[in-house]
């Protein structure tokens, strides 16, 4: 379910985010994300950005691996 | 010719019915662009024949919107047959084409069409020869359908096949893939999504001749069209009996291309193409190919993107991301979005 | 440090079994080939994650007697358009004149119906959370406008009470990340109370496969202690989104909803309140009650719970190919069935 896609916001206007996935653009509601500026990355769903995300996975799956080598036990 | 017409004016049922009106559509938009010594006003042209073996197909052509970024229905029509001939290494020479023109269709874009195949098969190196003209009724069919059939001179020394792909062969393809298939998609406006992309829709005589220049020894080539690459692939992997492994980084695919497909959950191998290749070679005759592809104008971006092997015959296996082996799925129906 | 892919290679612990409960991990799984490097100890078991193969048959009859006899035209994601019904598809009603147009985003077809407003346009509001305050914005949206000629047909589901009638279905959840975006990872934490084991997962090679790495370290340093983490924290933070939850909240309430497969789920599902009734496409057409029939051979609830594989069904590969697709794990590319027999086993498939 859900394929979702990560992309920059180009511009906002009147609760509509003008979203760009590697030159692919589209129109999408910014209607559930009340501070969304012009360079934030947001996870697109079906037209609708529904949530603010940072851009790239490598770091986070570094930084989850690490904390299993250390203790087992991580914050959740 | 004729002040009875002028720019503002549509193709009328009266276009079609075989009178003077006919005639002066003939004159006005067809005669005008395809002008050339062989050209007939007879019934069939009379043409000569060389010795050796002729290439002789036909295609029929629908599209919607019948312009897109890169070309119309005019230049697609001449491509996919000129490309058919190209394929099997053949010079195209003569080309006859069908139109069937809906009652309504502005003359303003019929001549649109008209000039672009005309610029079209100048730069293929092919004459059209012959041709017809129907008009339906209004929503019979959708604006213009062209219906190409050409002829080509086989070049001596070249024989490709579907049938005759080998194991140890290499996969090229000659530049990034999906194209043609993407634009469409845009055009048509119905997901609202804008990216800079045009279609690779082109004709590729040159580029086979560059190949064949640089080799002989070429088992296949085959044009990436309805079904893009993966259909290709699966068909050759059946016509040969043997099987494919490709190699999923390799394939190259315009970062827009990419962006749209992952908007729509679309996989770009199976996005048509109209100006792409196919085409299966001797490891030990890639490189050679390869040099020469990258020099031409409609294959930059060629790479080798797999190798014929003997295991697992009919089948395509990728290897994908995370080197794993996975088999590339079989094409089948209309491809659809892909959302929840 | 062991990558993500070494731990999952190498590992030798006891069997466990995965199950993910998204189609878009369903589809990743297969397209990378994940099960490929598994060691046999370990089992990838396909869930109920895709709307539309959990969305029974009688649905699509009610929305082809909709386009066929009420003359609407149907606004659907593409991922509907081949689902058997009783009689037939979305696709075999439009090769009978029936208008269905596929759309990215629901509020593209308010869009259409406003600019149709001689036409009745109905949008198959299927999914799971992540998709419903998409057709919650549409329906607001086109209350708004006063939009007359729009309405839904609704089907949405929600995960948790899935979650608690799969339970002992698999030795840990691989959660799906957009879900948990919308709603945050309350629902895991409790899951975990009820000794439910998961993970949050996203969707790229490194995040699928981080989150197996986690699961398989988890399971092996307290076994039998079930536990969850979110291995997605750049998509899904704790409290989802305030703001679609209380959307959603304001525009739909829970119902029962029946699970193709599965059978009627309690409150497992989501309908719009009576104040946007007017936009309830079966109140609007007063559709009568519909029950779909399924072919009995289908064995598509089963390989939902992990009861048996798709190659176990006798109707797979033969009767039921995903060009002639009878069940609905057949049906969607992000079908388990599918799934199986497009990317199924390169020597044996």
């Amino acid at each position: 379910m859900c394929v979702g896609l990560s992309a920059r916001v180009v511009s906002i206007e009147d609760g509509t985010a003008l979203i760009d996935a590697s030159g692919a653009k589209r129109r999408v509601s910014a209607d559930l994300i009340d501070d969304l500026e012009p360079g934030d990355y947001v996870m697109v769903h079906a037209g609708v950005a529904i949530a603010k995300i940072t851009d790239t996975d490598a770091d986070e799956s570094r930084k989850i691996m690490e904390s299993l080598d250390g203790n087992g036990e991580t914050d959740h | 010719m004729d002040n009875n017409m002028n720019a503002n004016d549509f193709v009328t049922l009266a276009h079609g019915a075989g009178g003077r009106q006919t005639a002066e559509l003939i004159d006005r938009v067809f005669k005008a662009h395809f002008s050339n010594p062989d050209f007939t006003g007879d019934d069939a042209a009379v043409l000569p024949v060389d010795a050796g073996k002729i290439a002789f197909t036909t295609d029929g052509f629908i599209v919607s919107p019948f312009e897109f970024p890169g070309g119309n229905i005019g230049k697609l029509s001449i491509c996919g047959t000129v490309n058919d001939l190209a394929c099997m290494g053949a010079k195209p020479l003569y080309l006859a084409c069908a139109f069937v023109i809906e009652e309504g269709f502005p003359l303003a874009k019929l001549e649109e069409i008209a000039a672009a195949m005309k610029k079209t098969a100048d730069e293929a190196g092919v004459r059209i020869v012959a041709g017809d003209t129907k008009v339906a009724g209004k929503g019979q069919v959708d604006h213009v359908f062209i219906t190409t059939t050409g002829v080509g001179q086989l070049t001596e020394g070249v024989r490709t096949s579907g049938a005759f792909a080998r194991p140890g062969d290499a996969v090229i393809v000659t530049g990034d893939v999906g194209r043609h298939g993407c634009t469409i998609l845009l055009a048509r406006n119905e997901f609202e999504i804008d990216a800079d992309v045009t279609s690779d829709c082109a004709p590729l005589w040159g580029t086979v001749k560059s190949m064949i220049d640089a080799s002989r020894d070429i088992h296949v080539i085959r044009d990436a069209t309805r079904g893009g690459v993966g259909t290709v692939l699966y068909e050759i992997a059946d016509q040969s009996k043997v099987g494919i492994r490709l190699n999923s980084a390799d394939v190259p695919v315009a970062p827009e291309v990419r962006g749209v497909c992952g908007m729509l959950g679309l996989e770009p191998l199976y996005l048509a193409c109209e100006g792409r290749l196919v085409v299966f070679a001797p490891k030990s005759e890639a490189p050679a190919i390869l040099e020469a592809l990258r020099k031409g104008p409609y294959s930059a971006s060629a790479a080798i993107i797999g190798e014929v092997v003997a295991d697992h015959p009919g089948k395509v296996v990728m290897t994908t991301e995370i080197g794993a082996q996975s088999l590339l799925p079989q094409p089948g129906g209309e491809l659809l979005p892909r959302i929840c | 440090m062991e990558t993500a892919k070494q731990i999952i290679e190498s590992y030798d612990g006891r069997k466990l079994r995965v199950m993910e409960v998204c189609g878009t991990h369903t589809h990743e799984i297969f397209r990378l080939g994940i099960r490929r490097i598994l060691p046999p100890q370990i089992e990838l078991i396909s869930g109920p994650g895709c709307p539309v193969c959990v969305t029974p048959a009688g649905y699509i009859d009610e929305a082809v007697m909709l386009a066929l006899e009420h003359g609407a035209v149907i606004c659907t994601f593409g991922d509907l358009i081949r689902v058997p019904g009783s009689e037939m598809s979305l696709a075999g009603a439009r090769s009978k004149g029936a208008a269905v147009k596929t759309v990215y985003s629901p509020l593209d077809a308010v869009d259409f119906a406003r600019e149709n407003p001689d036409k009745q346009v109905v949008f198959l509001a299927v999914g799971f959370e992540t998709t419903v305050p998409a057709a919650c914005l549409a329906v607001k949206k086109a209350a708004a406008e006063g939009l007359a000629n729009f309405s839904i047909l609704g089907a949405n589901k929600t995960m948790p009470n899935a979650y608690k009638a799969l339970k002992g279905s698999a030795d840990a959840f691989l959660y799906p990340g957009h879900v948990n975006a919308i709603t945050g990872t309350a629902v895991c934490e409790d899951l975990v109370k009820l000794g439910v084991s998961g993970v949050v997962a996203g969707f790229t090679a490194d995040e699928i496969l981080t989150a197996l790495a986690v699961i398989i370290r988890l399971s092996a340093s307290a076994p039998g202690e079930p536990f969850f983490r979110n291995c997605y924290p750049r998509v899904v933070r704790p409290e989802g989104s305030p703001a679609a939850l209380k959307l959603m909240d304001t525009v739909m309430e829970p119902c029962d909803a029946e699970w193709r497969g599965l059978g009627v789920i309690p409150m497992s599902g989501l309908k719009l309140r009576p104040a946007f009734a007017a936009y309830d496409a079966r109140l609007k057409f007063s559709l009568p009650p519909v029950a779909g029939r399924s072919n009995p051979a289908c064995r598509c609830g089963e390989v939902l719970q992990g009861k048996c594989k798709s190659t176990d069904c006798k109707l797979f590969g033969t009767a039921c190919t995903p060009l002639h697709p009878v069940g609905a794990c057949m049906v969607s590319n992000e079908g388990a069935c599918s799934a199986y027999y497009q990317y199924g086993d390169i020597l044996n498939g």
